[in-house]
């Protein structure tokens, strides 16, 4: 994908005005109005100004009439319109959260869900409202000691960002307990923030340039500064996106990595010890934060291939064309807003698809995911049993 | 006008030019100032702008200086030298001098179309027309040599590009070399049935023509053959073929294929090349009914009397294996050979057209349209074989499981107009989908979709056959295809679901239909890089090989003698391919008319001081230099020199010239560029 090989298309100070004089920008006055991104857009249909609409509209002096609508709050920052728009335009990440983040500014209803998690984010540091003492409490059940930074007072090679799904949720624990056994099995020098840490800002898709992601990565990058550590880790893809794309921005210099790719890269090290098998049909979800926003496809499923056991099968949609969980842009807190809308759940639509694949492990690498489709899997009717693994604690589960 | 010759000591007297090029030039260089410039200038007698000099009252305006202002040197800053050189050359020649007292300067290309500050660009300008003044008072006078040119043409690619300029010259008493790599001539057309605006039948108006070639007493057909090198230039290239082998004796062949009804295997079991894949063949087999040369071949992959697998060096090895019914079928005709090998041909030619056409993109690039995956996913060119009655279905539009689709989508622009594959627009997708949806609803009376971003008619006739399809009902659907999947309530058929924004009404289509045709775009070969290094030709950025100019040398390359028809220059259709077939054929005719080549007189020549060290012998890529037993020095032929300068700057005791670039004139060049006051 043209789009993804270019980080450095906007600056942070760009905003709806100035827009369309950035390279970005340039690029947007090329859209051809093809509508492969309304096409592709898995709630196209339900809004009033899909991409290709938004782009005609900015072009056209008509942006407000955009952000008086609610479509943007229906777009859950997928990816899938830019990774397909033969114009490499950027969409999800560019034009699209600038116009989003209008749309918040000036509505005056604001989905209470979802206004309750931003409000958290900016209080407590992440969105569940959880109390921030408490974002180190997991590593007790670790099994393992978990060197915190602030504690090893040295340079470690792995700064481990946990993230808030992983902390807090006892289904994301469950990956932070085998990430922790992998790097003790690879025998990887890292330490994590503890309850210094504060939610990446991936909704910073959300809120673009303003207070809140800002004040979040400022936080972060304080952290950032005063510790010393070669590359970020992360399991979260979300996290792993913002610090991708948006940190570099704010003077992140270190290389980030999701937990996925940094297995992978350890692949030849790991794959003798994977012993156990695994004696299950799997099929994957590709997020859309690692695949279609970084094009990284491969290295959930090498992964998943190098355990004894496994079956891979793939879902209809798969890769660049993969279906969204729905918890991206701010829909993991949306889902009451898109149900009064009469919108279907994305992620019984992944979920279906999953189901006719007739595996019995759908496997991820994003924490969002874990949630949401255990929850899908409640209601869409399936004859055989169904689990959702992250793809590391399958890892975990195979090692010996 | 009588010839002016400088007499020795006469002092040089040089008449500048800059060119307005219109606004070209003259909107980022101030052509006043540098001309104001030049005239302050060492030698300079005559400083002059004007506004187009390559109009005939330009080159008038160099013409009269000469000889009113007694000039005896003109430097023009104009464009570039490729375009205009030689105009100025004339008109210094008209005017009385040898041409070759002339010097361009370019400030197009090199300053005011890359650059926007007038300023600076002005400078440059003036920096650029004082190296070409320091230069041009050490030139000499040359003589052109005119060297004889080979009758013989060679043409690269049998489609109907290669066909037609073939004929054209064929036909006009030359003798013409037609290389084709597949065994069969006809390339692309060959396999389609009808052919937009006219509906016409392809082969109806193609195999006459392919016949001609088979029996042209004019032409040799190689087919099944490709060029492995080619040395020499303009005039007199020496190109070296090889021949492949077929296994058949082409010459003994009558291709009555009692062989291929003979053969052990009594079904075809193998995939049909020509008809991608979607029939089967025998091992040994003629590619297609009308195919030319009608002969047979083998496939030594699957035939029973090859072992399997190639050797290293490409070939196969005979195993006896088979009881060879076909050689016996073949019986006193003798025309089955396992033992042929690959045959080496040499031949000169005086000039050369490529006309190696295209390929069709490959859909499995984009993977969101199921291409590869879904059997009921097709490309245009599966769908023209099915839609022909020679194909693999005999005509009848049916997929995979034998069932007449009810509902069919054709989605345009695939792998064009995009930048994640293809960026250009591949010009003849938007008529050839409305050909086939007009073709298909035809033989099948299906509900036929057309999802086109723009549609593009554009040319004789094509918005009229648009207008013509559109009243057939026709759906036209204004909105790229953003996803193809199996119909999630219907999948056990097949059935594909095409979603695409109608960008017209705002919304979002899911139609179920039972095949999805995939109008893919035109693209360069794999191999063109290859054809391109041997044939010395460049290539646009997207590797399609480029004319010399667009406007003025369409068929032209860059090397003088090589001539481009048909797709291999850009995507085009089939009148378009003719036309310009014929232009190449008309420019190849022209040279050969011409009887003579004139070559630049930039040849290299050895000093007296050649101390006999032998070291640039070896170098000379053109083997030009020879070792005088007799003086003990080397010495340059100067028909073979092509002035690449190699020998000269290798000699170690600096007794190597080269005309046109004499040590003095590119120092002077050189202080000229770097003159203090401008930088
Ligand atoms: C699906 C489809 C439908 C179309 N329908 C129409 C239509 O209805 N009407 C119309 O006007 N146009 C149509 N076109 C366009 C048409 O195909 C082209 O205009 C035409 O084929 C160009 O002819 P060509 O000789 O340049 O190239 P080609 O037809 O590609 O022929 C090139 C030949 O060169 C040979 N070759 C390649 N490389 C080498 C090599 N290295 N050495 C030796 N030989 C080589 C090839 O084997 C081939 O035989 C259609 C195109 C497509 C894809
Ligand atoms: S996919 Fe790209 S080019 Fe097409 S309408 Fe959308 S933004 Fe424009
Ligand atoms: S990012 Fe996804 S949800 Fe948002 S507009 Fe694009 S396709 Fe739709
Ligand atoms: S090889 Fe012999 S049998 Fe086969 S087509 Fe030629 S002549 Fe006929
Ligand atoms: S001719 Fe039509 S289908 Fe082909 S690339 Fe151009 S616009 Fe697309």
């Amino acid at each position: 994908m043209v789009a993804l090989l270019e980080p450095a298309v906007v600056d942070k100070a760009t905003t709806l005005e100035t827009l369309l004089e950035t390279p970005a920008g340039k690029r947007m006055m090329t859209c051809i109005q093809c509508g492969t991104c309304a096409g592709t857009c898995p709630y196209g249909e339900h809004m009033e100004f899909a991409p290709r609409l938004v782009i005609n509209m900015l072009r056209g002096g008509f942006i407000d009439e955009v952000i008086k609508s609610d479509s943007l709050l229906r777009c859950v920052a997928c990816y899938a319109c830019l990774a397909k728009c033969p114009r490499g335009i950027r969409l999800t990440d560019v034009l699209l959260p600038l116009v989003k983040e209008q749309v918040l500014v000036t509505r005056t209803e604001i989905p209470a869900e979802f206004q309750k998690s931003l409000e958290n984010m900016h209080r407590y540091g992440n969105p569940m409202g959880e109390s921030p003492r408490k974002r180190a409490a997991w590593t007790a059940t670790a099994g393992t000691k978990i060197p915190i930074l602030a504690e090893v007072k040295r340079t470690v090679d792995v700064l481990w960002f946990v993230e808030c799904y992983p902390s807090f949720y006892a289904r994301g624990q469950d990956n932070c307990r085998a990430v922790a056994k992998l790097f003790q099995a690879l025998g990887v020098d890292f330490a994590i923030l503890g309850n210094e840490e504060k939610c990446a800002g991936e909704c910073g898709q959300v809120t673009w340039e303003s207070g809140l992601f800002e004040s979040l990565a400022e936080d972060n990058m304080k952290l950032f500064k005063k510790y010393q550590f070669r590359r970020i880790v992360t399991a979260d893809a979300h996290a792993y996106n913002a610090f991708h794309f948006r940190y570099p921005m704010f003077g992140l210099t270190q290389p980030a990595e999701h937990t996925t790719q940094f297995f992978a890269r350890h692949l030849d090290q790991l794959k003798p010890r994977l012993t156990r098998p695994v004696n299950r049909t799997v099929t994957y979800h590709d997020p859309c934060c690692l695949g279609r926003a970084t094009g990284s496809y491969d290295e959930g499923r090498a992964l998943l291939q190098a355990i004894p056991g496994v079956k891979l099968v793939e879902m209809v949609h798969n890769r660049v064309n993969s279906i969204c969980c729905g918890g991206g842009g701010g829909g993991m807190w949306l889902d009451t807003y898109y149900k009064q809308k009469g919108m279907e759940r994305l992620s019984e639509r992944r979920v279906r698809e999953a189901v006719a694949t007739g595996a019995d492990v759908l496997a991820v690498s994003c924490p969002y995911e874990i949630s949401r489709f255990e929850d899908a899997l409640k209601t869409v009717p399936h004859d055989k049993p169904m689990v959702v693994r992250d793809v590391v604690e399958l890892l975990a589960e195979s090692l010996a | 006008m009588k010839p002016i010759v400088p007499k020795k000591n006469e002092p040089v007297r040089i008449g500048f030019y800059i060119c307005h090029c219109g606004t070209n030039i003259a909107s980022v260089v101030d052509v006043e100032a540098v001309a104001k410039y030049a005239a302050t200038l060492p030698n300079v007698a005559v400083s002059r702008t004007y506004k187009y000099m390559c109009s005939d009252p330009g080159q008038e305006l160099i013409q009269q200086d000469i000889q009113e202002s007694r000039l005896n040197r003109i430097v023009v800053a104009a464009c570039s030298p490729l375009l205009h050189e030689h105009t100025f050359r004339k008109a210094t020649e008209a005017g009385g001098l040898n041409p070759f007292y002339f010097q361009m300067v370019n400030i197009r290309e090199h300053d005011s179309w890359v650059h926007t500050d007038r300023t600076e660009a002005t400078r440059k300008a003036m920096a650029l027309a004082r190296a070409a003044i320091q230069r041009v008072p050490h030139h000499k006078p040359l003589e052109v040599k005119k060297v004889g040119i080979n009758p013989n043409v060679l043409i690269v690619g049998g489609g109907i590009g290669g066909i037609h300029a073939a004929l054209t010259l064929a036909n006009a008493g030359k003798m013409v070399y037609l290389v084709e790599k597949e065994a069969t001539i006809g390339g692309h057309m060959a396999k389609f049935d009808k052919t937009f605006p006219t509906l016409d039948c392809a082969m109806c108006v193609l195999s006459p023509k392919m016949a001609a070639i088979g029996s042209h007493p004019n032409i040799h057909l190689w087919t099944y053959s490709e060029v492995a090198k080619v040395d020499g230039y303009v005039g007199n290239f020496k190109v070296t073929v090889r021949r492949k082998p077929r296994y058949i004796l082409e010459d003994l062949c009558t291709g009555c294929q009692e062989c291929v009804n003979a053969c052990v295997y009594k079904d075809a079991k193998f995939a049909d090349e020509f008809n991608l894949g979607l029939g089967k063949r025998k091992p040994i087999f003629l590619p297609f009914p009308q195919a030319i040369p009608p002969v047979t071949m083998i496939d030594p992959e699957v035939c029973l009397n090859f072992k399997r697998g190639k050797n290293p060096d490409g070939s196969h090895t005979v195993s006896d294996k088979c009881k060879k019914t076909c050689v016996e079928a073949c019986g006193d005709r003798k025309a089955i050979d396992f033992k042929q090998t690959q045959e080496i041909k040499e031949i000169t030619v005086g000039t050369i057209i490529v006309a190696t056409g295209f390929q069709i993109f490959d859909a499995r690039r984009i993977p969101y349209y199921g291409y590869g995956v879904y059997p009921n996913v097709y490309n245009a060119l599966e769908v023209e074989r099915l839609i022909n009655a020679s194909g693999p279905t005999e005509g009848e539009v049916i997929l995979r499981n034998g069932q007449v689709p009810k509902k069919v989508a054709i989605v345009h622009c695939v792998g064009s107009r995009d930048e994640n594959t293809n960026r250009w627009c591949s010009r003849v997708c938007c008529l050839y989908s409305l050909k086939l949806a007009h073709l298909i609803k035809e033989h099948t009376h299906a509900e036929v979709y057309n999802f086109y971003i723009d549609m593009r008619t554009p040319g004789k006739g094509m918005e009229e056959f648009y207008n013509r399809i559109a009243e057939e009902g026709m759906h036209l659907i204004r909105g790229r295809v953003a996803d193809v999947y199996p119909d999630p309530n219907d999948g056990a058929t097949g059935r594909l679901v095409v979603q695409a924004e109608d960008t017209l009404t705002n919304k979002i289509l899911k139609i179920p239909v039972d095949m999805v045709v995939l109008a893919t775009g035109l693209e360069p070969h794999p191999e063109a890089e290859s054809l391109r290094r041997m044939f010395n030709l460049s290539c646009s950025s997207e590797g399609w090989f480029l004319e010399r100019h667009p406007k003025l040398a369409p068929v032209n390359t860059f090397t003088d003698g090589i001539f481009l028809a048909g797709c291999c220059q850009g995507p085009k259709d089939i009148p378009d391919t003719v036309a310009q077939a014929g232009a190449a054929a008309a420019e190849a005719f022209a040279l050969i008319d011409k009887g003579h080549v004139e070559q630049e007189p930039n040849t290299a020549y050895i000093l007296d001081d050649c101390c006999g060290c032998k070291s640039c012998i070896p170098l000379c890529p053109y083997t030009a230099i020879s070792f005088a037993e007799d003086t003990k020095k080397a010495i340059i032929n100067e028909t073979l020199c092509k002035g690449c300068g190699t020998c000269v700057a290798s000699c170690p005791s600096g007794s190597i010239v080269q005309n046109l670039f004499e040590d003095v004139e590119i120092y002077s060049e050189i202080d000229g560029v770097l003159a203090e006051g401008l930088f």
